[in-house]
């Protein structure tokens, strides 16, 4: 367990529930939740306490928008392989076979090049490091990490719809996210690591995607939540 | 049961429904839909302050849904509870990454007042109500109706402090008192 927060830190989570943080306290909130688990608990402690409320908004007549939501639905394609690779994350996710259940996951993997990767994986199972990184939105990635060529291969199963950009980030010991580019929303994205970074890329580290702007990347921090996060593991 | 309070019928619908849009049938998300657009677009207009952005925020909203249905967990909140937080935080985020009108009408502080005059009349229905909202009309009238509007309105601490016309540091700790206050009325930390 996680070293219980201070006061401070718990009403910064209850501000950041509430809505009530702009500008870089916002951000800085947010970049918190990303890289401290206690914090991120905390702020859902929070929601789970204020949501209630919702109850007293007042309805409102919408314009007919479920045309609108279909067509989208249907944009977003092959859903179907990949709400099943979800249902599998998210029901796997804190149940210690995490590594055990990966190359499962990435048999299950749509898309060209499945049986590349768990070949990788099958002839160097000491080599390589993975992660699955996943969001409340959908997000879901893979990552694969190839140390002798410090060379991070970085998935894109299923990512939302958004003019901006996937960052990728990698958070080591110390909380604090270190960007690795930007990386494709589809297909596979070979990102080189840069040499000061690859100590970084280690078992228990966490990879985050953040969605950002294209200009001035990589950036210096994150601007917003991460979108889809995961840890390294070693198999 | 009278008033706006779903009835367990509805709520249980409500929850089939989502955990068919968690197993991918489309028809089910068409039903959530049906059955909540109204609420939910009351609290995305609510926040958003813009019509427009609100039918786009909706939208989002609904899509978030097909995509989390599974992670949604009848033990631990209601399933309008549920879609509802999905609408509000999502609808706060389109203002913070846009800006959003940073003045609020003075009509809208007439609407704190009437969220905590109108609470009375659904005391019978204090059952089904949760406890916060017991919690919050304990609260000091300018901690409750801060913390108020920015749950409803999606006001931020700077908002908040324009519309009361009060310091910046003042309004902070009116809330902050008001948090704790909460939390410990709550029971849960």
């Amino acid at each position: 367990m996680a070293e219980p927060l201070t006061r401070e830190q718990d009403m910064l989570a209850a501000e950041l529930a509430l809505g009530l943080l702009e500008g870089e306290e916002r951000t800085g909130a947010l970049r918190l939740v990303l890289a401290d688990p206690a914090f991120a608990a905390a702020v859902d402690a929070w929601r789970a306490r204020l949501d209630p409320l919702c109850d007293d908004f007042a309805e409102a007549t919408p314009p007919d928008l479920w045309p609108a939501i279909e067509a989208r639905l249907a944009a977003q394609g092959n859903g179907d392989t990949v709400r099943q690779l979800r249902f599998w994350r998210w029901s796997a996710i804190g149940s210690g076979a995490v590594a055990a259940s990966l190359a499962a996951a990435m048999l299950l993997l749509p898309g060209p090049d499945p049986v590349t990767v768990v070949r990788e994986v099958v002839r160097a199972p000491d080599q390589v490091a993975v992660a699955q990184l996943g969001g409340e939105a959908g997000a879901l990635l893979a990552a694969n990490y190839d140390p002798g060529e410090g060379t991070l291969r970085i998935r894109a199963i299923d990512m939302p719809q958004s003019e901006l950009a996937p960052e990728l980030w990698v958070i080591p010991a110390d909380g604090v996210p270190r960007s690795l580019g930007l990386v494709g929303a589809s297909g596979t994205t070979r990102v080189a690591v840069p040499a000061r970074l690859r100590a970084l890329i280690i078992d228990g580290a966490t990879l985050a995607i953040t969605m950002e702007p294209v200009a001035g990347a990589p950036h210096a921090a994150p601007s917003s939540a991460p979108v889809a996060a995961g840890k390294i593991s070693k198999i | 049961m009278a008033g706006d309070i779903p009835s367990q019928s509805d709520r249980e619908r409500l929850t089939a429904a989502l955990s068919r849009v968690a197993a991918g049938e489309r028809a089910a998300l068409r039903e959530v839909h049906d059955l909540t657009a109204a609420k939910l677009f009351g609290v995305c207009l609510r926040i958003s302050h813009d019509r427009e952005a609100a039918e786009d925020i909706l939208q989002d909203v609904y899509l978030k849904v097909w995509n989390r249905a599974g992670r949604f967990d009848a033990a631990r909140a209601s399933p309008i509870t549920w879609l509802c937080a999905i609408a509000r935080n999502t609808a706060i985020d389109w203002r913070r990454a846009n800006g959003g009108p940073t003045l609020v009408s003075d009509d809208h502080a007439a609407e704190i007042a009437d969220d905590r005059a109108t609470a009375p009349e659904r005391i019978e229905a204090m059952q089904e109500r949760a406890r916060i909202f017991h919690c919050l009309d304990s609260l000091e009238l300018r901690q409750g109706g801060a913390i108020r509007s920015a749950f409803f309105d999606g006001l931020t601490y700077v908002q908040l402090a324009e519309r009361m016309k009060v310091p910046l540091g003042t309004m902070k700790s009116w809330v902050r008192r008001g948090l704790l206050q909460l939390r410990e009325c709550l029971g849960d930390g």
